[in-house]
């Protein structure tokens, strides 16, 4: 079976985005060697300990903006969708 | 027994009791008799009851006091708990939603009834299915024993040597659960998940804000917690170059690297395969609210990470926890020592109120699993809606009197092998469920072939491993060393699936050059973008529709 996807095209770019975007909050929290260290301390806390609660706001921020990029990718293909089904209707209607 | 805590406790549990069986009308459609109503609560809860349900379904009690215990006994590796549910909302936001679309499509309640329509094989859904629920039992048995450790603490039924009132504040609690799920289905864990997380969440903030400062500042736990460690590493330095004893410490060996982000990762993974996250997920309005979710449910996660610290938090403040020490009482009791009683009483509520909602969503996953892949596919062909939602009821009592026999007639250590052993099988699963939600490449035959290899390969190497200081115990641990490697350990989950995923795709070609059947696709790419308001999506399924299959 094939992955094409007719509706697919107009998106294609922002969802590539969305996974660009995504792949730091994958990344960094599995790669150890980067934090699992005592300094800088902030507060008392050890390196490895705040950095990896300062990432959750961190993953959390970008996955909003991903969030944002989908309702848009959405959008897009439903009105190719539209499209595709209606010549005469170029626009949402809603 | 504090009568002021154990009051305040008994109140609450009893406003959760009238809440689960008033759940049966909330909400409440023209038909409840059958699955999409009784087990997924309408399929049509939107952001914020979703939020609810699915952060009171994956962070469980269990957690709670499981997370924090290793921390408290100096196994710093059990932090993992905070990259795992960081890295696992990036791949929900990506995977789930493509599942939900399909399952809505064509009806599906399950994972294996997807993997069922996807492949055409009765036998890979009759495996997917059975995974579901030997993965999920042990889990169930553990939200159990969460429940008995806050018992423990609150000294209620422990001081008698019958058995039958030792065990009977569990029994009754669990009876109560039993009971309000076979009645109001998902609806009942939805609506006491509001109160079970508002509590949590009450209990951790104040927690946080009052009890560093009680013993001293976060600066002054992780001294001591490292002072504690370091004299522990000393007395018992010969006991440790030996291997009998786990040394301790605040910060992971470099050695442990690999374990922690393989331990991250593969639970990341597992988790949004286990049934009850897809029964959760799959009980959501559209494909928005999944997605919402992902950026809105690591609130959870921060809330984890500080509750992990308590452990830390609990040696500071001098908690001790009997002899032979169970760590597991570390956070429960460090409430007691610290709290006033009126407020350590909310605190073991929320712990407990936090077990049930899982437990509940967990068994009606399971049961769900029973009726749909095993009783409807190979028992019962015929069923009707009525049938089928009558037979999850039973299986949902089934699941938890026997997680409940588990508990009491086992050993608790038991119930945490299974558990770790669960998320090893679990996850393979994956090939088949989340690979297939991208292409049908692979061969069905395949897929059960490298499936039943994954279990077997992830089974014997959690049998091998012992417990610290008894080496002819098993499944002492989720850790092995990796093929050819002396000193790095990784999850025994990677390693199966790893197994499973090479075995897939060499069979995949293998049968493909053997022209063996492929079976028929019921699926179409099309189906995997659909979402609220496209055709065949209704906004509350319409439960006389016969579901496509």
């Amino acid at each position: 079976m094939s992955e094409t996807r007719p509706s697919a095209s107009p998106s294609r770019r922002l969802w590539i985005l969305i996974i660009v975007l995504l792949a730091p909050a994958v990344v960094l929290p599995l790669w150890v060697p980067l934090y699992n260290r005592t300094d800088p301390e902030l507060n008392g806390w050890p390196f490895f300990y705040w950095f990896q609660m300062a990432l959750i706001p961190f993953a959390t921020v970008l996955t909003i903006i991903a969030f944002a990029l989908s309702r848009i990718a959405d959008r897009k293909d439903r009105e190719a969708r539209d499209r595709a089904r209606d010549p005469q209707q170029p626009e949402d209607p809603r | 027994m504090n009568a002021v805590a154990v009051s305040v406790f008994v109140f609450l549990f009893l406003v959760v009791t009238v809440l689960g069986f008033a759940a049966a009308r909330w909400r409440r459609a023209e038909r409840m008799d059958n699955l999409d109503e009784w087990g997924l609560g309408g399929r049509g809860f939107g952001t914020f009851i979703a939020w609810f349900l699915i952060g009171g379904d994956l962070y469980t009690a269990y957690t709670f006091i499981a997370v924090p215990a290793t921390l408290y006994a100096g196994s710093v590796v059990g932090f993992f708990a905070v990259p795992y549910t960081i890295v696992v909302y990036p791949l929900i936001f990506l995977f789930l939603p493509k599942l939900w679309s399909v399952s809505h499509r064509h009806g599906y309640v399950t994972p294996a009834d997807f993997v069922q329509g996807r492949y055409d094989s009765k036998p890979l859904a009759l495996a997917i299915a059975i995974t579901g629920i030997l993965a999920t039992m042990p889990y169930i048995a553990l939200q159990l024993v969460g429940i008995q450790v806050v018992l423990d603490v609150m000294g209620m039924g422990q001081d008698s040597d019958n058995w039958v009132i030792k065990d009977l504040p569990l029994f009754v609690a669990f009876v109560i659960l039993a009971a309000y799920t076979y009645s109001s289905g998902l609806r009942a864990p939805a609506l006491i998940a509001f109160v079970k997380d508002t509590l949590i969440y009450l209990v951790i903030i104040v927690a946080i804000l009052y009890l560093p400062s009680q013993v001293g500042g976060w600066g002054h736990i992780f001294d001591v917690a490292n002072d504690s460690f370091t004299t522990f590493n000393t007395e018992n330095a010969d006991a440790i170059a030996a291997g009998e004893v786990a040394g301790k410490g605040i910060m992971p060996p470099a050695a442990a690297q690999w374990a922690y982000a393989s331990l991250a990762l593969g639970s990341a993974l597992a988790l949004f395969m286990y049934p009850h996250s897809v029964t959760a997920v799959l009980s959501t309005r559209n494909r928005s609210v999944i997605r919402r979710n992902a950026a809105l449910l690591p609130a959870y996660s921060f809330l984890l990470g500080l509750l992990a610290l308590l452990g830390f938090v609990a040696i500071a403040a001098g908690v001790t926890v009997g002899d032979p020490p169970n760590p597991q009482l570390a956070v429960p009791q460090l409430f007691e020592n610290e709290f006033p009683s009126w407020f350590a009483g909310v605190a073991f509520a929320a712990i407990v109120i936090g077990a049930l909602v899982p437990a509940a969503i967990m068994s009606i996953a399971a049961a769900n699993l029973w009726t749909r892949n095993i009783y409807k596919a190979f028992l019962k062909r015929g069923a009707t809606d009525a049938e089928e939602a009558q037979q999850s009821k039973y299986a949902s009592l089934v699941v938890k009197f026997g997680a409940l026999v588990f508990v009491l007639a086992f050993s608790k250590q038991y119930a945490i092998n299974l558990q770790l052993l669960g998320g090893v099988w679990i996850l393979q699963t994956l090939p088949a469920i989340v690979i297939g939600l991208y292409t049908r490449w692979f061969h069905r035959w395949a897929l059960l072939i490298g499936w039943a290899v994954g279990m077997g390969y992830g089974t014997w190497l959690a049998y091998d491993v012992p417990l610290p200081g008894d080496p002819d115990s098993h499944f002492g641990g989720p850790l092995v060393l990796f093929p050819g490697s002396e000193t790095t350990k990784v999850y025994i989950a990677l390693l199966a699936i790893i197994a499973n995923l090479v075995v897939s795709v060499v069979l995949t070609f293998v049968f493909r050059a053997m022209g063996v059947d492929e079976g028929v696709d019921q699926t179409k790419d099309d189906d995997y973008w659909a979402d609220e308001g496209d055709e065949g999506v209704e906004l509350e399924l319409d439960p006389l529709a016969e579901p496509h299959r």
